[in-house]
């Protein structure tokens, strides 16, 4: 049950419920000019809810740069910075004293602001590689010049403007570090929701509790999306949710849909789901219904916005919708944990909250219709820290899968010719600038091809490619169907004549093929040209990787240790390997 | 009913037992309670009841038994 809204109290109480639960630690450090001590709840609460346990570490009142530079505050491996820098604090003459200053004056302190933001940014990146999420500066509410200023290029608010402007590219330069708008916080609850003016004067804590909870909800879409906790696939019921009304009763001609009112409801949360759509998230549909009537509305409705080619897999039919979230589940070859499932019905959603309660659901209200796409825009679910070329593709990825797996089923069972068929090609690949973020994103979100499943962030990844001691390579897979692009890496850290496997891991897009072979092959061709010739690697067991626990000693690594579920292996040049794969049509190495 | 509640939330935010507050529970004898905390607590307990403490009164409210009464005074 979530208790985000509830008093802190409450929240309080639940927190310390967890005290000695055994959790993995999220390492949160605040930096800041202000107090904003009482976000700590939230964070603590917002933590547990992804499974783990904050440790979170405010810096030092208005002492950001000693803090980043000559502190132990910031460690290397911890998980995310939070940056509240006001303006009231760090630049008093330009919020307070604005009409009084020269143009001479007002960029000097310009200039002041951008060194401090370059000096802070570059000195967190320099000690550590966690994610950064930077408050940016609110506007003013009331600016120096009145209404004048609103249209001034050269006033208050144009000048505020301007420094988020800078910011936000300061920020873009560095990896892994991201911009929250309070702006956008404060517009959503209003400003006497926003700001305590009672507190901003006896203690310089300016927020309320209601922006507080809402900045830590913003910081953890962030978060979750670092950690890998972001969803995947959206499911959709049919009836009242993508049109209004039941198909199946009031007909193709009778169902609301459509750019005036009262379809418009509809057809803005159809809007909004092609945008996810576009944005890589896979959609699929589980509906209560006669198949071909929900076929009819997509096929023929006019103005029904989703298509069949948006649509990578459905269960339409009148079995219940936990067991058809399950199929579709299989069949994508996605975990439940990457789901979200939206309906208007209040049985189908307790009934996942009960069954499958890894799914997230956002139950719709089907009397404020008109209300669907902010339902779906805010929930947040879907934020990601990247978006990158495979994102822009998976969705076509996914109709080539179908037409593989339509292909595979002509060739009843004989695995080799099919995979022959495909004309698949290996592009194998060490780690560079324009990889970066694709690799860190497979870390964050690979879970069931995945031998050692740790997560990292850009920088993390940037960091290993720049070192000397390890080898990040990468490998694209193209097929007759189509490109899917990076889909494995490897992570091998050198140490004198040794290497140890830090990470190994397939997309599970492209499980079955054989390219786990190829990549693990091409580590060791790389890892005896530098004539290392020791190679150590081990398995760590999570609740989905299951799959791949016999994957090192099925290609000729050595077991020799099991502790607690956790296997090491080693091998030598010498070992006796797996046999390459001979079904590819190329292997394609570029050095 | 005020007098359950408010004492629950001071436990639950200044991290003491029930049985420790008292009606002259205050910063003083309360090593817990300090600035920081009590604006936490102050927060809490106008989210809790749904009031606004005035800015003068925030500044009083150090001890139990002023906190119960001007929550009594405010949830009538």
């Amino acid at each position: 049950m979530n208790i985000i809204n509830n008093p802190i109290s409450d929240l309080e109480s639940y927190i310390d419920e967890f005290q000695s639960a055994e959790l993995p630690l999220l390492n949160i450090t605040i930096l800041r000019n202000i107090t904003v001590e009482p976000i700590k709840p939230y964070i603590e609460y917002l933590t547990l809810c992804m499974g783990f346990r904050a440790n979170l570490v405010f810096g030092d009142y208005d002492n950001i740069l000693q803090d980043i530079l000559t502190s132990k505050l910031l460690q290397k491996n911890s998980d995310c910075t939070m940056v509240f820098l006001k303006l009231e604090t760090l630049s008093p003459a330009l919020i307070y004293r604005f009409t009084e200053l020269s143009p001479k004056e007002i960029q000097s302190e310009i200039e002041l602001i951008h060194n401090f933001i370059d000096t802070a940014l570059k000195g967190i990146r320099a000690k550590t590689n966690s994610l950064v999420c930077w408050h940016g500066f609110e506007l003013p509410i009331s600016p120096a010049f009145g209404m004048l200023d609103f249209g001034n290029e050269s006033m208050q608010y144009a000048v505020i403007e301007g420094l988020n402007r800078f910011l936000k590219k300061q920020l873009s330069t560095h990896s892994s570090c991201y911009y929250i708008d309070l702006n956008n916080i404060r517009s959503t609850l209003g400003i006497f929701n926003f700001y305590d003016n009672r507190y901003w004067h006896m203690a310089k804590s300016p927020f309320t509790l209601a922006a507080l909870k809402n900045i830590a909800i913003d910081n953890f879409k962030l978060i979750r999306a670092s950690k890998g906790k972001n969803k995947k696939c959206l499911i959709l019921d049919c009836d009242n949710t993508l049109w209004g009304g039941i198909v199946g009763e009031d007909g193709l001609d009778g169902i609301k849909l459509g750019p005036d009112y009262p379809g418009s409801a509809f057809y803005e949360f159809q809007q909004e789901i092609l945008s996810l759509h576009h944005r890589g998230i896979i959609i699929a549909i589980c509906s209560k219904n006669n198949e071909e009537d929900v076929w009819s509305v997509i096929d023929q409705h006019p103005h029904m916005l989703l298509k069949r080619e948006h649509i990578s897999a459905y269960q339409i039919n009148w079995d219940d919708k936990a067991q058809n979230i399950q199929k579709i589940a299989l069949e994508l070859n996605i975990g439940l944990d990457s789901f979200v499932f939206i309906d208007d019905s209040e049985f189908e959603i307790n009934l996942i909250n009960n069954r499958l309660p890894s799914v997230e659901t956002i139950q719709l209200n089907k009397r404020h219709s008109l209300d669907y796409k902010a339902a779906l825009a805010t929930c947040g679910f879907f934020d990601s820290l990247s978006y990158t070329k495979e994102d822009k593709l998976r969705n076509k990825q996914y109709h080539e899968e179908n037409d593989r797996k339509n292909s595979r089923e002509s060739f009843d069972g004989n695995i080799e010719s099919y995979l022959k068929s495909l004309d698949m090609v290996a592009h194998l690949e060490f780690a560079n600038s324009s990889s970066i973020s694709r690799i860190a994103q497979l870390t964050q979100k690979t879970n069931q091809f995945n031998l050692t499943t740790k997560r990292y962030s850009e920088s993390d990844i940037k960091a290993f490619t720049d070192s000397k001691e390890c080898i990040v390579l990468t490998v694209k897979l193209e097929d007759r169907f189509g490109n899917l692009g990076i889909v494995g890496c490897a992570i091998v850290d050198l140490v004198d004549d040794e290497a140890h496997f830090d990470t190994f891991l397939l997309s599970c897009r492209a499980i079955g093929r054989g390219l786990e072979m190829v990549l693990l092959h091409s580590c060791i061709e790389v890892l005896k040209s530098l004539k290392v010739n020791s190679y150590n690697a081990n398995f760590i067991p999570t609740q989905k990787n299951k799959q791949v626990e016999d994957f090192y000693s099925n290609f000729g690594f050595k077991l020799i240790s099991n502790e607690a579920g956790i296997r090491n292996y080693i091998a030598a040049e010498n070992s006796e390997f797996a046999q390459k794969p001979n079904y590819f049509k190329t292997i394609i190495f570029n050095s | 009913m005020n007098e359950q509640k408010i004492k629950s939330i001071m436990s639950t935010i200044l991290k003491i037992s029930e049985d420790e507050i008292h009606a002259e529970s205050s910063p003083d004898n309360i090593k817990t309670w300090d600035s920081l905390q009590h604006m936490n607590l102050i927060l809490g307990l106008e989210q809790s009841f749904g009031i606004t403490f005035d800015d003068e009164e925030i500044i009083q409210l150090l001890s139990y038994e002023i906190i119960l009464a001007i929550i009594n005074e405010k949830v009538q």
